[in-house]
């Protein structure tokens, strides 16, 4: 509908712009015309958070721009996500593309700006997020991650003399015969994409949008591999 | 497993060297003593190490080097070299031939040729010693004693023979600075032990004793000797340089200086720490490639002091934490885990030959300065005891800048320090064209604020770029980078948030698509055969570099108590070659008026050369260790915030009122309102305890 992409076209440039209160007010507006909120999350909300993204590859916007494109996702996000539950029931993290992670910076680092904006844009991106801090032993995560019934468990280490860790873990959750269970993303300023081949690990994204789009893309794979099995 | 071994020829330098079927070019190299730059430590993704495949038969040395000797780019080596083929094509050269030294595997002989750009050998050290005025009270002293030979009537050891002497020559030989002897306690190390008797009659019975601490003699002289010489050396991450002195008058003999060989291993200090805890003996090898080198550097400077190095008889040797530990052979693994503990704080005497020197005397001692933390060294503390922050009324920030940075802030009440990881960008690396302070690298850069037109000088030469006989620039270093920015900032072409006013136009302006540069110079054909841009993702790896360094500034500042400080000095070779006033329009340092911004030079080297020279400033370090307060940065409550605003240039809020009429007006960007709202976060204040 032509209709719609007045809306849509309104929410996505609330998103690129960082705007919560013109991202909330376009959101409300799309969802009292009716639009369905599986287009105003797709066609909108992540469509502008694309446009965030690539901003961000080029050098144009920053981590301020980056923080604010978020707390715009997530005012929105939170007036869409009641829509989708009441549309979609129990499908609505399937039709959304999200699920549950669980966060953590890896046991004997603690910086933690990057794993912070990773957070806070997968909630923004309505994933459930369970976000552990700063040198949590492997173990603990896997814990957090079988007691949540996570779909996704996300690590970061800044220092490159911590990264093993993150392989530690992929090799336990082998051990445990669980690796089947989780989708493992990581990151870090260290990491990189032959990092995460040699380890083991599912994906790792270069900034924060693209580890939303790495989120969302884990948990396609894993709703086809599970249904595959199933 | 095959063993098979195929040659390889290193060009221009020559240097053939038998390799093993599978191995990396780079390895191959390092083992035969080339030294390929690599900053990104092997992931192919820095470009530092790239080399030429030199194809064809090569009869003179029986070897035929083809594309197939050299296993296929992988992923990540195509990825590397597809956005950079139109460039080379553009330059008249082949792609193919391009190959990244790290990933680039041997299958058979081959010929490569290593560019100026990828050699590692030609960093210009910076580092020479200063004029200082030291007290000399050396830890050493030589006393002249004549014996009364032994006879069957009297058939005394010789030990007791010299020591009952010593006992009479003591007060009679003393100065004012020497420590007097502990007859009773006095002792002798085993090597000299083992000359004793030899060397006594080799010199009738007339001996030089050399004594340490007033309690041991390490070494004997047949007849008289007055020259007592030490050394002391400074382990930079990239340069080694040390000081043959004189311990009676103070003087510098002879200065050497050369690349750490380690650099082979990984630029930055965390790949070798995983290389120490990855590799099988890697550890080992750290320890061993360090050692060789100082013994070597050992020789060369006591030759130039006309000396053998086996005069040398006590060493003061200092560096980050990390060096200190790969010099020791301690474990580097718990340096950088949290809680990030060090083996050791206090400082140490440690007998060179068992730390695994050859180079000195036998009863060499090496001294090794107190280790603050895992990030803030015996180097730091070396800076202490040069610049002696401990000793004054005003309020001093010390500032040594490097991959990590360590900051001091105090006075004679109170000394606070801190470390922070700026990353590789002060230091050329994640920089499209960055590279270290070599030959060639632009470090200094000064942009028109009428016709927006830049011009640079490169290291090596005096001359700017505008001026006849200019040498061509290569790549850019860590200055260089730090003056673009700053440049770009003061004539309006960047905004405080870092992003391209792409409203003013200059010629130099490039705009691509999304993509924005500015370029700073034609490079040369040798080498890159592009201009040298500095892009808008470059602004943004200075921006988060700088970052934390204010921010580490600032958390000192705030547990001092004090709004800014008095005075600021820029430590390390790095911290020489920056602008000061560039640097505070960026906002890496806090304000502070310009003329109380110093570049110090190496500090640490200076406070090695005075704990070798003076005993009691060994004492004055280890009260300082008692004295330093430190701060655990990312620990801190709200630093997340505090670097947001840090981003900006020089800063979102913080005003800098001594920058007035150097940079452009600022006003406040709405973005913190945006942020924060109305209430922009601050520092809590601890309270007074």
């Amino acid at each position: 509908m032509p209709n719609d992409q007045k809306y849509l076209e309104k929410i996505k440039q609330s998103i690129i712009d960082g705007d919560d209160q013109v991202s909330a007010a376009a959101t409300r507006e799309a969802v009292e015309a009716g639009v369905d909120p599986l287009e105003i999350l797709n066609n909108g909300l992540m469509a502008g958070a694309n446009v965030v993204g690539q901003r961000f590859e080029t050098g144009q916007y920053f981590l301020p721009q980056l923080m604010l494109a978020g707390r715009a996702l997530k005012a929105a996000m939170a007036l869409v996500e009641p829509e989708l539950k009441e549309k979609y029931a129990g499908e609505a993290r399937a039709a959304s593309d999200t699920g549950v992670v669980v966060m953590a910076t890896v046991k004997t680092d603690i910086h933690d700006i990057g794993k912070n904006i990773v957070s806070s844009m997968l909630t923004a991106s309505g994933f459930e997020v369970y976000d552990l801090g700063v040198d949590v032993p492997i173990k603990t995560i896997i814990a957090k991650a079988q007691e949540v019934n996570a779909n996704i468990i996300g690590c970061s280490a800044l220092l490159t003399t911590s990264m093993p860790f993150m392989r530690d873990l992929v090799n336990l959750l082998e051990a445990m015969g669980e690796r089947q269970r989780f989708k493992v993303m990581v990151g870090g300023a260290s990491v990189t994409p032959e990092f995460t081949e040699k380890i083991g690990a599912d994906g790792t994204a270069r900034n924060a949008v693209k580890a939303v789009q790495l989120a969302q893309r884990l948990i396609r794979e894993q709703r086809i591999e599970t249904g595959a099995t199933a | 497993m095959s063993t098979q071994k195929h040659k390889i020829i290193f060009q221009p330098m020559g240097i053939r060297a038998e390799v093993e079927h599978g191995m990396a070019v780079r390895t191959a190299a390092r083992q035969a003593g080339v030294a390929i730059d690599s900053i990104c430590g092997e992931k192919a993704t820095c470009g530092k190490c790239k080399v030429v495949l030199q194809r064809g038969n090569f009869p003179k040395e029986a070897i035929t080097s083809l594309d197939q000797h050299l296993a296929p780019p992988g992923a990540n080596e195509i990825k590397y070299w597809d956005r950079r083929q139109k460039g080379l094509i553009a330059q008249g050269e082949d792609p193919s031939a391009f190959r990244l030294s790290c990933q680039a595997r041997v299958l058979g002989d081959v010929v490569v040729f290593v560019p100026k750009s990828s050699r590692s050998v030609q960093q210009v050290v910076r580092k020479a010693a200063r004029e200082r005025n030291i007290d000399v009270r050396p830890m050493l002293r030589k006393i002249y004693v004549e014996l009364d030979p032994a006879t069957l009537a009297n058939p005394l050891a010789d030990w007791e023979r010299v020591k009952a002497a010593l006992s009479i020559a003591d007060p009679l030989t003393r100065g004012p600075n020497d420590l007097p002897l502990d007859i009773p306690k006095l002792s002798i190390d085993l090597p000299a032990l083992r000359d004793l008797q030899r060397i006594l009659r080799q010199g009738d019975w007339r001996i030089t004793v050399t004594v340490r601490g007033g309690h041991e003699v390490v070494r004997v002289e047949p007849g008289f000797s007055d020259r007592l010489a030490g050394m002391s050396i400074d382990v930079g991450t990239t340069t080694i340089a040390g000081h043959v002195c004189d311990l009676h008058s103070g003087e510098v003999l002879a200065t050497a200086d050369m690349m750490n060989p380690q650099i082979g291993y990984g630029e930055d200090i965390m790949s070798r720490m995983s290389f120490a805890a990855e590799e099988d003996r890697g550890l080992e090898e750290m320890h061993r490639v360090l050692l060789d080198s100082i013994d070597r550097l050992a020789r060369q400077a006591a030759r130039q002091a006309g000396m053998k190095a086996s005069e040398i008889v006590e060493l003061v040797i200092v560096g980050n934490t990390v060096m200190h530990h790969f010099l020791l052979g301690l474990d580097t693994l718990y340096l950088s885990r949290a809680p990030y503990v060090p083996s050791i704080h206090a400082s140490l005497d440690v007998r060179a030959r068992d730390v695994g020197l050859s180079a000195a005397n036998p009863g060499a001692v090496v001294h090794l300065l107190p280790v603050t933390a895992s990030f803030v060294g015996p180097d730091n503390m070396g800076v202490l005891l040069a610049e002696a922050p401990h000793e004054q009324d005003e309020v001093w920030l010390i500032v040594d800048v490097g991959t990590n940075a360590e900051l001091v802030l105090g006075n004679r009440e109170r000394l606070i320090c801190t470390s922070t990881p700026t990353g590789p960008a002060f230091e050329g690396g994640h920089i499209e064209y960055g590279m270290r302070a070599a030959e060639g690298a632009i470090e200094s850069v000064q942009i028109d604020p009428q016709t927006l037109l830049p011009r640079v000088k490169v290291v090596g030469s005096e001359l700017w770029s505008d001026e006849p006989g200019a040498p061509p620039a290569r790549g850019i270093c860590g200055s260089g980078i730090i003056e673009a920015v700053a440049e770009l900032y003061r004539v309006g072409l960047v905004k405080p948030d870092g992003q391209f006013d792409l409203s003013r136009s200059s010629p130099n302006l490039e705009i691509d698509g999304d993509k924005v540069a500015y370029v700073l110079t034609e490079s040369s054909l040798e080498t890159i055969g592009r201009p040298i841009p500095i892009t808008q993702e470059d602004v943004r790896q200075i921006q988060l570099a700088k970052a934390p360094l204010y921010v580490a500034a600032k958390y000192l500042l705030n547990r001092f108590g004090v709004e800014r400080p008095d005075r600021i000095l820029l430590a390390g070779g790095f911290g020489s070659h920056i602008d000061p006033e560039k640097a505070m329009l960026l906002g890496m340092i806090p304000d502070c008026p310009l003329d109380r911004v110093h570049a110090v030079g190496n500090s640490a080297g200076d406070g090695a050369r005075i704990a070798l020279l003076n005993r009691d400033k060994r004492g004055e370090a280890a009260q300082l260790l008692q004295r330093l307060e430190r701060i655990e940065l990312p620990a801190q409550p709200g630093f997340q915030d505090q670097f947001t605003l840090a981003l900006h240039i020089p800063h979102m809020v913080d005003p800098y009122p001594n920058l007035e009429g150097r940079s452009p007006p600022r006003d406040i960007d709405p973005m913190v309102y945006r942020l924060f709202g109305d209430h922009i976060p601050g520092i809590d204040r601890p309270k007074p305890e």
